[in-house]
């Protein structure tokens, strides 16, 4: 059983920690440091990060998106065709985004993730895997200024997201992880969303994994299963209903189990969750289990953070010694 | 006075304010040294809006750094987080439930005094919502969010009466959380209920970010006497939903874009007046900003309260004209 983290991690740890990020992006701001320092200071707090995921014991490691402002512009600046507009609320979450706008044909110039990629798996102790926001929900968080339908978006994003996963290919990583939390709030669109998922992944020959979170997938299972990806991430705190759709899972695929509520600070008992993850090791054997946080581990102060990071590593080790 | 003016609540603090801040959560700055910067800058705040010509004013929350935060630090069954971020490079403290939720001291009072003694205009009490309290903490202590949301309300009612107690007319009940979870509406609306029950004052609630359609009209059943919704940056796109079904409460009208540098026109201010007259009544209607103000500079709030001011005062006149011909 694989633990591992789902996205993001809290960017600037707490006093007596050093904001570093945060004064950085202040100081580059106001013009007092260019850009090559802060690059140079977000390079420094990957590492912090990378370091602390490994020290928490994860085996599959995220660069915790320290150069993301969001999962939507940091895609969105760097794609053709897109402006970007003002803040707005992240689903049902109290933080914001700005919002990209679609202005003209969407298209894919040049790698997006491969330097930071490289620059984290260089670095880390254990496997990294690299992260991509899916077509479908950068398509429905973005605002649709020029395609005469919702559907040609989505179809002309997989297709520019495909050009991306392909060229961090070249990178050899472990997995590529897609996220598409956007289908569980508009599962009516799940045609539209097979079809996309299909040129999304289209020549790929490395593992990949569809995370989702903020929902269950009832009404989706078992059709979810049969797309082609290795592993599903499942947020099992907010979509606790998932739980019993996965017996209906095709053998073979596997599944991520977001048991761990990366949006409250409470710190969940061992022995419920270990009696979970028995559960679902009866459907999907263990060695094509991953566990990992509900979501990206942001809306959680660092410290806090750690210590769910530390429970999901703990509940790995645990389940290996009971379950096997 | 048909069309009043009015705020939504915070206003930019001054830069010597903001210091003295962080010089107090240093702790290299008293409780009381803080106190008379806080003054200071109500004070300020109070001018502009009367130098404006606002009509219901706002102590400009000076003393407040977020709004659900503030309250929890000053409530029992509250511990305060560490660091979040809300977007880009801002970062808040997040309160953690952590016990029972009680309100044993007064939090807003003596602020709302010393605000409504600096002017004959009235001075609008201003809270948090016990939902929005609710969904914006982190909880380790509560097993069902409603005992949570049920318990802050009866906190947050304790404040409230004592408010009107110390004379305010108007008391607004924020609950921007409202409109993120539409499947929980009734627990927000019944949780309101506890807060106004008793209060003869002016209620109003303000509402932003969310997806109106989903909650419209059932948010007419806010036990309040005003909702006061964001219009402007939105285009005046809710008027359509209002044309549907009609708007049936006062309703707080934001026209002025407060997340944007520019400075409307009195024209397009106007303009947006106008649209919403088409589908309310003159009766109805007190006009605002569509949110706080703190996120835009002391002259860029002056400029566009003028502005908004003025807008107003014309289609009154106009109206006026109109009713008397």
């Amino acid at each position: 059983m694989i633990a591992t983290a789902v996205g993001n991690y809290p960017k600037i740890p707490n006093p007596p920690g050093e904001p570093k990020l945060r004064r950085g992006i202040a100081k580059f701001e106001r013009g007092e440091i260019g850009e090559g320092d802060l690059r140079k200071i977000e390079d420094e707090v990957t590492q912090e990060v990378l370091v602390e995921q490994t020290t928490a014991g994860l085996d599959l490691l995220t660069d915790g998106q320290i150069r993301w402002e969001d999962g939507q512009t940091y895609f969105a600046r760097r794609l053709v065709g897109f402006s970007i507009d003002g803040l707005i609320r992240y689903f049902d979450t109290n933080t914001y985004y700005r919002q990209p706008v679609v202005e003209g044909k969407v298209e894919w110039k040049e790698p997006i993730c491969f330097g930071d990629y490289r620059f984290a798996q260089d670095l880390a102790e254990k496997p990294v895997k690299p992260v991509i926001t899916g077509p479908y929900t950068l398509a429905r968080l973005s605002q649709n200024g020029f395609y005469p339908s919702f559907e040609d978006l989505v179809m002309d994003l997989a297709s520019a997201l495909n050009r991306e996963a392909l060229s961090l290919q070249e990178a050899d990583p472990p997995w590529i992880q897609f996220d598409e939390p956007a289908i569980l709030k508009h599962k009516e669109d799940f045609p539209l969303f097979e079809e996309a998922m299909q040129v999304l992944t289209s020549g790929l020959r490395v593992k990949t994994s569809l995370y989702t979170w903020f929902g269950d997938i009832e009404s989706l299972s078992p059709q979810l299963f049969r797309l082609p990806f290795d592993l599903f991430g499942l947020d099992l705190v907010r979509g606790q209903r998932s739980l019993g759709l996965i017996e209906r899972m095709p053998g073979g695929k596997g599944l991520g189990l977001g048991v761990v509520d990366a949006r409250n600070t409470k710190l969940e008992g061992e022995e419920e969750l270990v009696e979970l993850i028995r559960r679902v090791a009866q459907v999907v054997p263990l060695e094509r289990l991953h566990i990992n946080p509900s979501c990206g581990l942001e809306y959680l102060p660092r410290e806090i953070a750690y210590q769910k990071l530390l429970l999901v590593a703990k509940l790995a080790r645990i389940a290996e010694e009971v379950i096997r | 006075m048909i069309l009043p003016t009015t705020t939504v609540g915070s206003f930019p603090k001054p830069n010597y304010l903001l210091k003295a801040r962080t010089q107090y959560s240093r702790g290299k700055l008293s409780k009381d040294d803080l106190w008379e910067l806080e003054k200071r800058a109500t004070q300020e705040v109070i001018e502009l809006q009367e130098e404006v010509g606002l009509d219901i004013l706002v102590d400009g929350e000076m003393y407040r750094g977020d709004m659900v935060t503030f309250f929890a630090e000053n409530m029992e069954g509250f511990r305060i987080s560490g660091l979040v971020r809300s977007y880009g490079n801002r970062y808040y403290r997040k309160p953690i439930v952590v016990g029972r939720v009680q309100r044993l001291k007064p939090i807003t009072v003596g602020y709302f005094t010393f605000a409504q003694g600096l002017t004959s205009k009235p001075v609008k009490g201003m809270l948090t919502g016990p939902y929005t309290m609710a969904e914006w903490s982190f909880n380790e202590y509560y097993e069902s969010r409603e005992e949570l949301v049920l318990d802050l309300a009866e906190a947050i009612r304790g404040e409230a009466e004592e408010l009107e107690r110390a004379g305010a007319k108007w008391i607004q009940i924020d609950e921007p959380a409202i409109s993120t979870r539409p499947e929980e509406i009734e627990l927000a609306i019944k949780a309101l209920g506890v807060v106004t029950a008793h209060l003869r004052a002016k209620t109003v609630t303000h509402i932003c970010y969310g997806e109106f359609e989903k909650i419209y009209p059932k948010l007419l059943e806010l036990p309040v006497d005003q909702v006061d919704l964001e219009l402007a940056n939105s285009n005046y796109d809710l008027l359509e939903l209002f044309r549907r079904h009609p708007f049936t409460k006062e309703i707080g009208l934001g026209v002025i874009d407060v997340h944007s540098h520019l400075i409307e026109t009195k024209e397009e201010v106007k303009e947006g007046l106008k649209k919403a007259l088409e589908v309310l009544s003159p009766q109805q209607i007190t006009v605002d900003p569509d949110c706080g103000l703190k996120t835009r500079t002391w002259e860029e709030s002056r400029a566009k309260l003028q502005v908004m001011v003025e807008a107003t005062r014309e289609v009154r006149e106009e109206l006026g004209g109109r009713l008397k011909g």
